[in-house]
């Protein structure tokens, strides 16, 4: 077993946080404060490769391992959770999707757009009524003369409209077909697809989370990712390389607000000495930085695991569970750290701490990879779990 | 032992409650959103006596005494922190200073106008040097002639911005710290010298105003001292060991909204084919909100009743605090947990009331500091000193 | 001017849940609120109170103590408040507590004005007003959304229906309110608390008034007696009726007749 990262990884890591402290860490506070979406960087990030990270070369990617693009989300997340957010969904929902789910066709037609960031991909799977159910869908496709014919409405789509010249949404969404649910990739220009609501968050306010509208939406066969009734499938290997994914972010996100805080309680002084000084404040750094560690190793092997087809529902699940836990509990005492800075806006910690909270409830909340966790110790014994 | 509520307190609970739901909560989003202070709803709550709640009622108080201080800010905690805060900043801190340490004179000339919410209350101590360490505080006070002349600059303050009195510390001795070098003020802020400097971007309490609060050169008569010259130390530590109790209360508020939105949403949404109230997660989530509810509404409640009856209340009302807050915060986080997606979502008041209770367990002495203090109360009767 | 108003309390709807299948009320929370049409009457007396001088009683008498009732409308701005009780009083319908009224009344020196609420959330039959007003032989103006009360005339705005329609009257007369005709206006704190604790200008005006001691037992025999509760049938689906209008009137008609039959 070697933990230490390649001397490639190692580089990568500079420059991906070289790459975050120049492009992302200036604009932060500005793309939350005004719920933009930050489409210079975004275009900085693909002219960098960032956008096709994990594609091959072929298809104009960075070819990075999964540990090294879990690097580049954990670089950017220190910065700005919602970047690492919309990147993560873009590749680890929707590029990596097509590449190990799509055809040659499907592939040479989209995989160049993403990676370029001519398109930036969306995930469609939320409903009003499947949150974290998604056994059954309400939005159905059904086959017509060599089409399908979607009908239904999706919600909390992540990256649903990033509207600007030259950058357009690429839908990869999921409906029952006949054959059970089914994955199709939606040009966002497509007849009978509307971009609607954008929702108000409390974090991650510069990823647009939008509800679409899929009204009589005809989707040629060569749009249909994979088989019929094989959506379900593809969803879940999604799903878990997102967990990772988050998993990186969280970790990220963990170990900035320590930096942040640290430094601060170095230098704010009350009672005569900085307040590092005082155990109840080092206390709050310890307990962060041993689940930080404990969180960083978790989520590499996650990583690790991926790059080995070896990414199990189990593992996903654990560090989806984990490093939510960890982001939330650390970006709490940091803020307590703090004190009054800590709720201030134009200090960093607060938005971390809104940005963190999403961790928790996106991707599945807690509880349902609890219940993923639980069937995984329990097979062992054949007893079925149900959530 | 009698743990019922008076007939009166009961009543005036019904009464708050009913204004708060039908006065209060139709704002609660707008005020956030926009950032603004609801004086609309401050004036009404002046002509219900409410600003005034536990005053005695010769100071044109309500006379409801700790108790309905705390039903008061129980029930707009439950509605509205941001109101809860202004209110709480007005009542608890800003003329509650006046009623403990101010003379006949000062009671009937600032305390009554304040207690009929003629006029808005503020208490300014904090700086940007003094925050826990409240003692190294550096505006200064000095004589001049039947005068005391104020310079320095107040940080992080609710409702100085548009308070009319202030109670304002200073230091009138460097040589003395805290014993002896502090001395508390009563000011009229439009005297010429007072500004009001910046005001803050806050994370959630947005319906509050926090604001920084600049003196210069201004005057005030000798006769606004409050209590003896160099005794302001122990004024302002009496006012915070009030505020702190009605906290715990403001809290109890926000964490049954909490547990109330909760049980709602566990009844009606339905996932993999029942309720969530079926799944035990959500139900020891419940569960768990509930107990530390009950517990804190136990500890709140026999408080105010220690302070009504005259007993010495400083460390159970740090508790009160501390755990308020957190209890608040916990169950916040509980009720976001249950209502996922919505509970991220600007459109319900969950993440509100999330970013609202936050603040709780950092102000009016963040967290640490209430467990300094509970923790000095009990070494100090075994004869160890504690110092933060 | 001296105003009397009637006030009552019924449970809170909202704790209560109606299972039409198993024919049965769940009483979820059991707690009294003031009935809102009469609080609005109150409301309306206080208005005529603020605007000239005038005396507001209030009335009110329950099986059970309706303390909070009375204590409530003294704390809104009500100088005096009257708890009616009794034994016998306990079972009356709405001819009995109609007498009572009438006797209190004049038991009070007599009134320029007496407000109820409209309608009740309980039965909402609105029969009190009525039934005062044909008792003591005054004018009865039901169904007010506003009310003027001056040398000895009164203006009101009812609403019938669609329109408004403007009635004077002299006094005295009987008024009922509609819920939500005004804005009630809320309790005054410090005579809240003065009330409750019995003190200050609040200390002696709330009184009991046995009503065994005014009227005598026959006067207080009710003339309904309750036998029972039960639902309405579920309503099953209609039937739709095509036609021309004369075809679907004459089927109506038979449908009817036959229903009447049967």
């Amino acid at each position: 077993m070697d933990f230490a990262l390649s001397e490639e990884q190692k580089m990568f890591r500079i420059m991906f946080e070289d790459f975050s402290t120049n492009e992302i860490a200036p604009i932060a506070e500005e793309i939350d404060h005004e719920e933009t979406p930050p489409l210079n960087v975004l275009r900085k990030a693909a002219r960098q490769g960032f956008l096709g990270a994990t594609l091959p070369e072929e298809y104009y990617g960075a070819n990075l391992d999964f540990v090294s693009y879990a690097l580049l989300i954990e670089a950017l997340a220190r910065d700005c959770v919602s970047i690492a957010v919309t990147l993560g969904t873009h590749v680890s929902l929707v590029a990596m999707s097509i590449l190990s789910g799509g055809d040659d066709a499907q592939k040479e037609k989209f995989l160049p757009l993403l990676a370029s960031g001519e398109a930036l991909g969306a995930f469609a799977m939320t409903e009003p009524d499947a949150g974290s159910d998604t056994t059954s869908l309400e939005t159905k496709a059904i086959p017509d003369g060599g089409e399908y014919v979607l009908n239904g409405v999706k919600t909390w789509v992540a990256n649903g409209e990033i509207a600007d010249a030259g950058m357009d949404t690429l839908f990869l969404a999921f409906a029952e077909a006949p054959e059970g649910i089914t994955a199709f990739l939606i040009p966002a220009d497509t007849a009978g697809l509307t971009v609607g609501y954008r929702e108000p968050t409390l974090g991650l306010r510069s990823v647009p989370f939008h509800t679409v509208y899929l009204e009589g939406c005809r989707i040629p066969m060569a749009n249909r990712l994979g088989g019929g009734g094989e959506g379900r499938e593809i969803a879940e290997r999604a799903h878990r390389r997102m967990a990772i994914t988050l998993g990186a972010a969280a970790l990220g996100v963990a170990e900035d607000s320590v930096d942040v805080a640290a430094q601060f309680a170095t230098e704010r002084v009350q009672f005569d000495v900085p307040i590092a000084e005082k155990q109840a404040i080092q206390n709050f750094i310890a307990e962060s930085a041993t689940e930080i560690e404990a969180l960083r190793y978790l989520v590499y092997h996650g990583a690790w695991q991926v790059d080995h087809g070896d990414n199990s529902a189990f593992d996903a699940s654990v560090v989806k569970a984990f490093s939510a836990r960890v982001a939330r509990c650390v970006t709490d005492r940091m803020v307590q750290v703090m004190g009054g800075y800590g709720y201030m806006e134009d200090y960093p910690m607060a938005r971390k701490y809104r940005d963190a909270r999403a961790l928790g409830v996106m991707g599945g909340p807690t509880e349902l990879h609890n219940v993923l966790i639980a069937q995984d110790v329990f097979s062992a014994w054949d007893v079925e779990i149900t959530p | 032992m009698d743990f019922t509520f008076s007939p009166e307190h009961e009543a005036l609970r019904r009464m708050i409650r009913e204004f708060a739901e039908n006065e209060v909560a139709p704002i609660a989003a707008e005020i956030d959103r926009e950032g603004r202070v609801p004086f609309e709803v401050l004036h009404q709550m002046a002509e219900m006596g409410l600003l005034g709640v536990c005053f005695p009622q010769e100071y044109g108080g309500m006379g409801a005494g700790e108790a309905g201080y705390c039903i008061l800010m129980e029930e707009l905690g439950r509605i509205c922190t941001s109101t809860a805060t202004n209110v709480g900043a007005h009542i608890g801190i800003g003329a509650m200073t006046i009623y403990l340490d101010g003379n006949e004179e000062q009671k009937r000339k600032y305390l009554t106008p304040l207690a009929r919410g003629e006029k808005f209350a503020a208490f300014l101590l904090t700086e940007s040097d003094a925050g826990s360490d409240a003692a190294a505080i550096r505006t200064r006070a000095v004589r001049d002639g039947d005068h005391w002349v104020i310079n320095g600059t107040k940080t992080f303050n609710t409702n100085g911005s548009f308070a009319d009195i202030a109670t304002v510390m200073a230091v009138t001795d460097p040589t003395l710290g805290a014993r002896g070098g502090i001395t508390a003020f009563i000011v009229e802020t439009d005297t010429p010298g007072f500004e009001v400097g910046r005001h803050e971007d806050k994370m959630g309490i947005r319906g509050s105003s926090t604001a920084e609060l600049v003196f210069e050169d201004m005057r005030v008569p000798h006769e606004n001292v409050l209590g003896k010259v160099g005794e302001g130390f122990v004024a302002f530590m009496k006012s915070l060991d009030m505020g702190r109790l009605t906290l715990g209360a403001a809290g109890l508020g926000g964490a049954q909204a909490a547990l109330d939105w909760s049980v709602q949403w566990a009844r009606t949404r339905e996932q993999f084919g029942v309720p969530l109230a079926q799944k035990q997660s959500v139900q020891w989530m419940i569960a768990d909100m509930a107990t530390e509810i009950e517990a804190l509404r136990s500890l709140v409640y026999r408080v105010a009743w220690m302070v009504d009856t005259g007993q010495p209340f400083t460390q159970v009302a740090a508790m009160c605090k501390l755990y308020g807050s957190e209890v608040a915060s916990r169950a916040i986080d509980r009720a976001l947990q249950i209502h996922g997606g919505l509970g991220y979502s600007r459109d319900y008041p969950i993440e509100r009331a999330f970013r609202d209770a936050r603040i709780a367990e950092i102000f009016e002495g963040t967290n640490e500091i209430q467990r300094i203090v509970i923790a000095s109360r009990i070494f100090r009767e075994h004869g160890v000193r504690i110092s933060p | 001017m001296r105003i009397t108003v009637i006030l009552r309390r019924v449970l809170d709807p909202a704790g209560i849940v109606a299972h039409r299948r198993l024919r049965r009320l769940f009483i979820n929370r059991e707690e009294y609120i003031l009935q809102p049409a009469d609080r609005c009457a109150l409301e309306v007396a206080l208005r005529i109170k603020d605007a000239g001088d005038a005396e507001v009683v209030v009335v009110s008498g329950q099986p059970e103590p309706s303390d909070d009732t009375l204590r409530r409308g003294l704390a809104m701005g009500a100088d005096r408040a009257i708890y009616l009780c009794g034994e016998s009083f306990d079972d009356a319908d709405d001819a009995v507590v109609t007498s009572v009224l009438k006797t209190v009344i004049g038991q009070l020196g007599g009134a320029d004005l007496v407000l109820a609420g409209a309608t009740t959330l309980d039965t909402g039959q609105g029969q009190l007003g009525i039934r005062l007003a044909e008792a003591l032989g005054w004018p009865q103006i039901v169904g007010v959304r506003s009310v003027e009360a001056k040398n000895g005339r009164l203006r009101a705005v009812c609403q019938d229906e669609e329109q408004f329609v403007l009635v004077e009257s002299d006094l005295p007369a009987v008024v009922t309110v509609c819920p939500e005709a005004v804005k009630p206006r809320y309790a005054d704190g410090v005579r809240l608390i003065n009330v409750y604790r019995g003190q200050g200008e609040m200390a002696e005006s709330l009184e009991t008034w046995d009503v065994g001691d005014m009227m005598s037992a026959d006067e207080l025999v009710p003339l309904l007696e309750s036998r029972g509760r039960d639902f309405p049938p579920e309503r099953t689906l209609g039937e739709r009726v095509e036609g021309t209008p004369d075809e679907v009137a004459q089927t109506i008609a038979d449908a009817l007749r036959q229903r009447l039959r049967g």
